[in-house]
């Protein structure tokens, strides 16, 4: 365990040195940087008196779907699958979501709140979906289709909301609100603005329900990875194609399933941030990088439902501390990625052997190195 | 029926496709770039970065000298030393070379983000002078042929670099030694090895130019077709190139083509108002077509043997 640990946490303090490095050369201070980040991450150190709770609470709100979308690149990987495209699987949940949640915005709770949440489910399964149909009948590379995926999906929203007819009439690059009844609740009462909590209104606290659906999401990929045939399926094939066909595993088959498990995970998650967080389809969408963060989740976490957390939570926590260093440190927040591809390149750089993801970013079935005896963890 | 007419009138015009080589050349470079790379056996889905990473540098440059042919020099090696790193962490460390792609993307639109602010405060950059723009030059005699002059040779200088630099890699790859060793590096690096073949050098050499390539494209966006860097202005260029070079099945006059067919659709829709399909959908096309030829619908597109698998001596 102890190896396990050390890769990643190296990697971040690698980034954290190198990123401070580039703070310093450019006649910025990376200790006020990072103590922004600290202050906005997780509300330690705050230097201009922010709330410490909700600095938390928005750490949590950005900690939601990037667990769940992390859930949806690691459990891929176990197949040795790439899966880039869980940012335009949670983009088609998003759209899922919003397009139930505005049409049918007069339905009770009961009935809407599950269907825009199975409906994004769904939509992120099918467009994860064509990637693995692709890739287990006619080869077609998962890395390149789930990135034409996204774009696909990307450009379609900016169809949808610019001119298009998920557009607000007479209104900017947004969507009419979801109904009242397709809305996660939060956990503290939004409405009534004399309930004051840690010093602030508890309306401003955003955490909401989409928290206990993440948790889930990660039960479930634990679940399914180590205590059913289907988990075992995807990790024999994850460590030797031939070899699983061999034991009589349906390769195709798996790839499928794997693929529409993770679009699931990846869909709910845009489902949720529109359900939970957002309430419309916004221009916002246009930029948002939860999926590609994951990919850095995954690898972080080491693929583990543990590892995962974790690195959900630093993620997380580095998203909420970027504005909070730009408005105390006057260090643009932009460099929270340049610090996220940092770890991608130093987890990139020495990890993955360690971990032997076999037939990562080959493009066909290969033979995993003879002297490569490391143990997936 | 007046649609249909319409648009054959407009294909009619030599702005058009003047309009779409320009377009196809700004995919063309680092469509080039990714050829040379995967022919090589490297995987690269970083022009994207490597083309910020020049576009913002080119434009830094520019500004404080005033000198575009200076500043283009600058963008370009600034791509090609986004791509070394690609290229160290790739070949050197074997590392994922997918993962280092990405890595080189997120880090190109975040430390050019993160430069702006600190060398320009939270404005915008400011703009070049249209003197320190890279040139249209018309090409004497060539540009008075009739509708192909207007079309060829009546455009920014990069694109007359950018077509001979197509011919170039076409030969050097698929007619001499140099070629023949790339791509046997890229489909058999250990037979490649064993004939004396330095794998290393080659596929160094190959994913730096695929950076210098893709530097020049940023260069050419910044201060060709733009006159200014705004952040994550590629916006999905270097993707779309990464489509060409498949959709091209890793040949260079086949990503050509496909880059003059994801730049017709461009052209199109910048040239007019006729056509009523949102500019949204319309940009979609280059990825639906690269999915509709990975399936396997217009022939399989197949990537070299060795493309993306690290090379260690004495592992086979």
């Amino acid at each position: 365990m102890a190896r396990g640990f050390a890769v990643p946490l190296g990697s971040v303090i690698f980034a954290f040195l190198v990123g401070g490095l580039i703070v310093a050369v450019t006649g910025g201070n990376p200790l006020a940087a990072y103590q922004g980040l600290l202050c906005g991450g997780f509300g330690i150190g705050c230097a201009n008196g922010e709330n410490p709770a909700l600095q938390i609470s928005t750490t949590i709100v950005f900690f939601t779907p990037l667990l769940m979308t992390g859930v949806a690149v690691a459990l891929p990987f176990r197949a040795g699958l790439f899966n880039i495209g869980a940012e335009g699987q949670l983009l088609a949940g998003s759209v899922a979501c919003t397009v139930i949640g505005v049409k049918f915005s007069s339905l009770p709770a009961p009935i809407l709140l599950p269907m825009v949440l199975i409906g994004g489910a769904l939509a992120g399964a099918v467009w994860a979906g064509i990637a693995g149909v692709l890739k287990a009948t006619v080869g077609a590379h998962e890395v390149v289709t789930t990135i034409m995926l996204n774009y696909v999906a990307q450009w379609f929203v900016r169809f949808l909301i610019i001119g298009g007819p998920l557009q607000l009439p007479h209104g900017f690059s947004v969507s009419p609100p979801i109904g009242a009844g397709a809305r996660l609740p939060t956990f503290l009462p939004s409405g009534d603005n004399s309930l004051i909590i840690f010093g602030l209104p508890a309306g401003v606290y955003r955490v909401h329900t989409g928290l206990l659906i993440a948790f889930v999401a990660l039960a479930v990929f634990a679940f399914v990875l180590w205590r059913t045939s289907l988990g075992y399926e995807i990790r024999a094939v994850g460590q030797s194609q031939p070899a699983a066909r061999y034991g009589g595993i349906n390769v195709p088959r798996t790839v499928i399933v794997t693929m529409l498990i993770a679009g699931a995970f990846s869909g709910l998650a845009g489902a949720i941030q529109i359900a939970g967080v957002d309430h419309s389809l916004s221009d916002k969408y246009f930029n948002d990088t939860t999926g590609f963060d994951a990919i850095a989740v995954a690898l972080l976490g080491l693929g583990s439902a543990v590892g995962i957390l974790f690195a959900s939570i630093l993620f997380g926590a580095l998203h909420a501390g970027g504005s909070v260093m730009q408005s105390d440190a006057g260090i643009s927040s932009s460099l929270v990625q340049v610090v996220q591809a940092l770890i991608l390149f130093s987890i990139a750089a020495n990890f993955l052997r360690l971990l032997r993801f076999p037939n990562l970013g080959r493009r066909r079935a290969a033979q995993p190195p003879p002297g490569a005896g490391a143990k997936v963890t | 029926m007046s649609f249909l007419s319409d648009i054959g009138h407009l294909l009619l015009t030599a702005d058009l496709w003047r309009a779409t080589l320009e377009a196809a050349v700004l995919l063309l470079l680092p469509a080039l770039g990714g050829v040379i790379s995967e022919r090589s056996g490297v995987v690269n889905i970083a022009m994207e970065g490597m083309m910020l990473t020049g576009a913002f540098f080119t434009v830094v440059a520019d500004l404080a000298w005033h000198n575009p042919w200076l500043a283009a020099l600058v963008g370009i090696i600034a791509g090609g030393l986004m791509a070394l790193i690609h290229a160290v962490v790739s070949i050197r460390f074997r590392a994922d070379q997918i993962v280092s792609g990405i890595a080189i993307n997120i880090f190109a639109a975040g430390l050019t983000l993160f430069l702006v602010n600190r060398i320009y405060g939270l404005q915008d950059v400011g703009h070049v002078g249209q003197s320190a723009l890279l040139p249209y030059i018309n090409i004497p005699l060539l540009d008075q042929i009739p509708f192909l002059g207007r079309v060829v040779f009546q455009q920014n200088v990069v694109v007359y670099a950018a077509l001979i630099l197509l011919v170039v890699v076409q030969v050097v790859l698929f007619q001499t030694r140099l070629g023949l060793r790339i791509r046997a590096v890229g489909e058999h690096p250990q037979a490649a090895d064993t004939a004396g073949i330095n794998v290393y050098a080659i596929r160094y050499g190959a994913v730096i130019t695929s950076g210098l390539l893709s530097g020049l494209a940023g260069a050419f966006l910044a201060i060709g077709i733009s006159n200014t860097f705004v952040p994550n202005m590629t916006d999905g260029r270097g993707y779309i190139a990464l489509a060409a070079m498949i959709f091209g099945k890793w040949r260079p006059l086949g990503a050509f083509v496909a880059c003059l067919i994801f730049g017709l659709g461009q052209a199109i829709y910048d040239n007019n108002s006729i056509i009523h399909v949102s500019q949204y959908l319309l940009s979609m096309l280059p990825y639906i077509l690269t999915l509709i030829v990975l399936a396997g619908l217009v022939g399989r597109s197949i990537p070299p043997a060795a493309d993306g698998v690290p090379y260690s001596p004495g592992t086979e």
